[in-house]
């Protein structure tokens, strides 16, 4: 039995996670996580599928943070095949910021 | 840590088969975005131009408190909206136009073409109305047509993108004003060599409004609508307010050039309340992304305020000027001068407060690809940590204070205050110049060795989907 077989599939999905929420937004200097970009974690045998999205399309680092997060999950899962797919459906709205983000990015709450 | 899904996504974080055409949009690589030295060279020439337009209104700051259309005070203008504000906005539309429309411009051998001439024609133009030879302003007038007119083909590849909305709308619309704008100024750059007619004061406006508005003026609006909410974090129930500042700016001045043009002071005055509802209608999207923002307001907003309120007195500078027989007419002049720079102090803060956004982000993206990764200080790389903003926040100051001074000393006909005025907008480039331009040596790191030749892992891939897909 190889490695990677022997891994539970949350224990895979919980260090996706966990390697995603190194990725920050440089402008707002918050994890994609947190930020809400991340919509879906995915693992399928060794393919471990990733959909995530942008605050807007056509956003300025639009090229740069799947990038970061296809790296993060390569080295944090190097006996897997990732996939990092950018959707814009459905589309993201503040209110899926984490409590904390929301708390760091300032004050308005409503 | 955990995913917080968005609401009716149907997403458990489970396995699920991927649905075919989700990616088909094909790699997210950097295809669409030119290269970093495309913009920065626009960006770096135009703040050049804000240095050289304040010495230039601080040395013709006589001829501006006397007369506005001496060869002198046109030259400073010239300056001023040329070499720093169209040249400034084609380097943003350069970025901004493929990243938002995700298509490339057509060429980027056109872009670079396109810097030096258009630079060339800023820096020439303004030099043959100060100081000759008499076939250096025609001659440059033409440079500066075919220049637009290649700026218009290599932008109209992201321009037709069909993704982009209002803000390509928008940028569809003010690179057409570019154009005629553009070709305005070259007839009337040929007609003081052929004197085909007289070059009156009230053509010289329809042509200065068709640049200020149509061209600087429908893009800034246009770009502003997918700025603001980004910047902002703002998701606004309705943005009808944009729609209408782009469609109403755009047709009004069509109207109120013609008006000028024609010296139909009905049809301009038509156009000018057209206008005045598109600016408003711009004002009140401002204060809608203000108000849903979900982030603190920040130095790019100090900007924003100032340069709004700029829109205001040069608004209210044109209907007090274009009163009837409300005031007389060596004081109209005076005014109309000062309604002309309050336009543009309002677009020139406008570009200086989103130069503090734009020009990070290309920095950044660039340090990215070079495999620096951290601050200076060995913190995760973020955009504030390449620019500083006590020097945003001092470059606000100094360009405020002159744009206001100049326009203070224009409508009172005070060459001391203009030329006070010059001096502080020349100061504030150089502010905002040096910021920006060293802001990435003093505040990124170093590579880590491990990354500086690292190959892209083969297991990994990124796609994106088109707009409408779902995964």
């Amino acid at each position: 039995m190889t490695e990677y077989a022997a891994e539970a599939e949350g224990d895979v999905t919980g260090r996706a996670l966990t390697a995603l929420g190194g990725v920050l937004d440089p402008e707002l200097g918050l994890d994609i996580v947190s930020l809400g970009l991340v919509y879906d974690v995915r693992v399928t045998g060794r393919l471990v599928e990733v959909d995530m999205t942008l605050t807007t399309p056509g956003c300025p680092v639009a090229e740069q943070l799947p990038a970061q997060a296809a790296a993060v999950l390569t080295a944090a899962l190097p006996h897997h095949q990732v996939e990092v797919r950018v959707v814009w459906q459905p589309p993201w709205t503040p209110e899926l910021l984490s409590p904390a983000a929301l708390q760091r990015l300032g004050y308005r709450t409503g | 840590m955990e995913l917080r899904q968005p609401p009716g996504s149907g997403m458990t974080g489970s396995p699920r088969p991927p649905v075919a055409g989700a990616g088909s949009a094909g790699p997210l690589g950097p295809a669409a975005a030119p290269p970093a030295w495309v913009p920065l060279s626009f960006l770096a020439a135009a703040g050049a131009g804000l240095i050289g337009g304040g010495f230039g209104v601080w040395f013709a700051a006589d001829r501006l408190a006397e007369s506005p259309t001496h060869p002198g005070a046109v030259s400073a203008v010239h300056v001023a909206v040329l070499a720093f504000l169209t040249v400034g906005v084609l380097g943003a539309l350069h970025q901004f136009a493929p990243v938002v429309g995700r298509r490339p411009l057509r060429s980027t051998r056109a872009a670079g073409v396109t810097v030096g001439a258009m630079v060339a024609t800023a820096w020439l133009l303004p030099s043959g109305f100060a100081h000759g030879p008499d076939w250096l302003v025609p001659a440059a007038g033409v440079l500066g047509l075919a220049t637009v007119i290649l700026a218009a083909w290599n932008l109209s590849g992201p321009l037709s993108s069909k993704v982009g909305g209002l803000p390509l709308w928008g940028l569809r619309i003010s690179g057409g004003y570019l154009v005629v704008t553009v070709a305005f100024g070259a007839v009337y750059a040929l007609d003081r060599e052929f004197g085909w007619f007289p070059l009156l004061s009230h053509r010289v406006l329809a042509h200065a409004h068709l640049g200020l508005l149509g061209w600087l003026g429908v893009t800034y609006v246009a770009v502003a609508e997918k700025l603001w909410p980004m910047f902002l974090l703002a998701h606004r129930p309705r943005a009808r307010s944009g729609l209408m500042a782009v469609a109403s700016l755009a047709s009004g001045t069509a109207v109120a050039a013609t008006g000028l043009l024609f010296a139909v002071p009905v049809v301009a005055w038509l156009g000018a309340l057209v206008v005045g509802v598109g600016l408003g209608a711009h004002l009140v999207s401002l204060a809608g992304c203000v108000r849903h923002r979900r982030r603190r307001l920040e130095v790019l907003h100090g900007y924003l305020f100032a340069s709004a309120g700029f829109v205001v007195v040069a608004a209210t500078l044109a209907a007090v000027a274009a009163w009837p027989g409300l005031v007389s007419t060596p004081l109209r002049v005076q005014l109309v001068a000062a309604e002309v720079a309050a336009l543009v102090g309002w677009l020139g803060l406008a570009v200086l407060g989103h130069a503090h956004k734009i020009v990070p982000f290309i920095a950044y993206s660039a340090l990215r690809a070079r495999g620096v990764t951290s601050s200076s200080t060995g913190e995760p790389l973020m955009f504030a940590h390449l620019f500083s903003v006590r020097l945003a926040w001092l470059g606000l100051v100094l360009g405020g204070a002159g744009f206001a001074a100049v326009v203070w000393g224009l409508a009172g006909g005070h060459p001391d205050v203009i030329a006070a005025g010059g001096a502080a907008v020349a100061t504030a480039g150089v502010v905002v110049t040096a910021n920006l331009a060293g802001g990435p040596r003093r505040g990124a790191g170093r590579p880590p060795a491990s990354e500086r030749h690292a190959a892209p892992p083969p297991s990994r891939q990124v796609t994106v989907g088109s707009p409408g897909a779902s995964p």
